[in-house]
């Protein structure tokens, strides 16, 4: 027999996973909005990620009332402590897709330039990750989470690529700034994008199995 | 380790209420046992002060070591190990004596007769408990007249006047109400560093505040003994979280 406790864990997941399917839409639409240079797209980030705002805070009532009144054990308190923790760290990432938006205003004027193409393949790689440990979050499953960690470094030499290569451009083309500066931040922001989908991952593994894997905690004891 | 059991199996007639227990309490410390109704808790702590001995047709068979020794040798002396091994039980179970006499029970029946020792060692067993302050006018009175809570307290210095090592505590807060039981569990967690304490709970919150290894009985098997912590974060055996998250059933 289910029991009412378990029915309102199903209710915690399911506002945690709607909240992740609105970060990973503002961030796909942040990213078009640059690509077009769409100012109108771009604005309608800010709308989503009131939306997020408001998720973050229902899932941590929900949390906090859940510990108060169930004192959880075992599992189920590791599930919700994750979840307050995942929770932080998608609203989070709906701030950056808010930054990466309001790049596109300062783009708009600015002609387009070559490194571009490192910033796409750098989203690329950064929504399939936050894609991934949403899955592995649905699923409980810390394998999958362990391998989406392991795919933080190429997205951190992804940055540092892109990065070089803008330096070198803004030395050889002072009048490009206006528009490598903008990039440098976009950079940055998906950089921490992918960060935060790997403290995700961590606590889908700490959910899963108990276990903490940041900041190589393993190791060090 | 100043409690040991190995391959404990304990019968009530036919009936086995405890199955093959190993079990290792560490000093000063509080240890918790915690498990259904009729899982053998109770029946444990009761083979360490060998209270069973009382109740015809148990038999027991395995190793008690209490300080290295085995308590059931024939050379183990009774009353001494009693007097080692206190136990308390879920309701107050005062004397209907005055408050003084209720402490210095114990001490008169080792011989303590010596007045200014006695009155010493009431006020530093009421002391202990945190009640002479506000009984020391009051000692003359019955100790029926305290509150559960008070009367639970003077149980627990009872015990201490006859200076044991261990303190077996049954269900210790179960007839109080939460403000009495939150000062109990105060009054364990400063006892722990002068005695080590034993807890059986129904309550398994009580079990997650204050004790630092918990062991889960079902059916009169030990299924887990670990760390607290352990116990109510990352449980090893499926039962376990099965009984702690109350999906037992």
């Amino acid at each position: 027999m289910d029991r009412h406790f378990d029915e309102e864990l199903q209710k915690v997941k399911k506002n945690l996973l709607e909240m992740a399917s609105l970060v990973e839409e503002s961030i796909t639409k942040a990213l078009e909005a640059l690509k077009k240079k769409d100012l109108k797209m771009a604005s309608e980030i800010k709308e989503i990620d009131h939306r997020i705002d408001r998720f973050e805070i229902a899932i941590e009532d929900q949390c906090i009332e859940l510990i108060a009144r169930h004192q959880p054990v075992g599992t189920d308190l590791r599930f919700l402590i994750g979840v307050i923790k995942m929770n932080n760290d998608m609203e989070r990432m709906g701030d950056h897709a808010v930054n990466i938006a309001g790049s596109v205003a300062f783009l708009i004027e600015q002609p387009r330039i070559k490194p571009v193409s490192n910033i796409w393949s750098m989203a690329s790689e950064v929504k399939e990750m936050l894609k991934d440990s949403v899955k592995s979050f649905m699923d409980n499953d810390a394998k999958k989470a362990q391998q989406v960690c392991a795919r933080d470094n190429v997205v951190d030499e992804m940055r540092d690529e892109t990065i070089r290569i803008l330096l070198t451009y803004m030395i050889e083309q002072p009048d490009k700034i206006g528009s490598a500066i903008p990039l440098l931040l976009v950079a940055k922001n998906l950089e921490r994008i992918a960060d935060l989908t790997t403290n995700i991952c961590e606590d889908v593994i700490y959910i899963a199995q108990a276990r903490i894997i940041k900041h190589h905690a393993e190791e060090q004891k | 380790m100043i409690v040991e059991t190995s391959n404990l199996n304990l019968y009530y007639g036919s009936f086995q209420a405890l199955k093959n227990i190993d079990l290792s309490v560490k000093e000063n410390l509080i240890t918790g046992i915690i498990g259904p109704s009729g899982c053998g808790k109770s029946t444990l702590l009761r083979v360490f002060n060998r209270m069973n001995d009382l109740i015809r047709g148990v038999k027991i068979t395995g190793g008690v070591l209490i300080d290295g020794e085995d308590i059931h040798s024939p050379v183990c002396d009774l009353i001494l190990l009693r007097k080692k091994v206190g136990m308390v039980f879920q309701r107050p179970n005062a004397f209907p004596l005055s408050i003084f006499d209720n402490i210095a029970y114990g001490p008169r029946i080792w011989s303590i007769t010596d007045k200014k020792t006695l009155r010493d060692i009431v006020e530093r067993s009421l002391a202990a408990v945190d009640l002479f302050d506000a009984l020391k006018n009051r000692l003359k009175e019955s100790a029926l007249s305290l509150s559960a809570e008070k009367q639970q307290r003077l149980c627990i210095a009872r015990l201490l006047a006859v200076e044991p090592e261990i303190l077996l505590m049954d269900e210790p807060c179960s007839s109080l109400d939460p403000i009495a039981t939150g000062k109990i569990e105060e009054l364990m967690l400063q006892l722990k560093r002068k005695y080590t304490i034993i807890i059986v709970t129904h309550n398994m919150q009580q079990a997650a505040r204050i004790a630092d290894e918990v062991g889960f009985m079902l059916l009169g098997e030990l299924v887990e003994f670990n760390s607290t912590k352990k116990i109510f974060t990352n449980p090893s055996d499926k039962r376990t979280f099965d009984y702690i998250s109350g999906r037992f059933g």
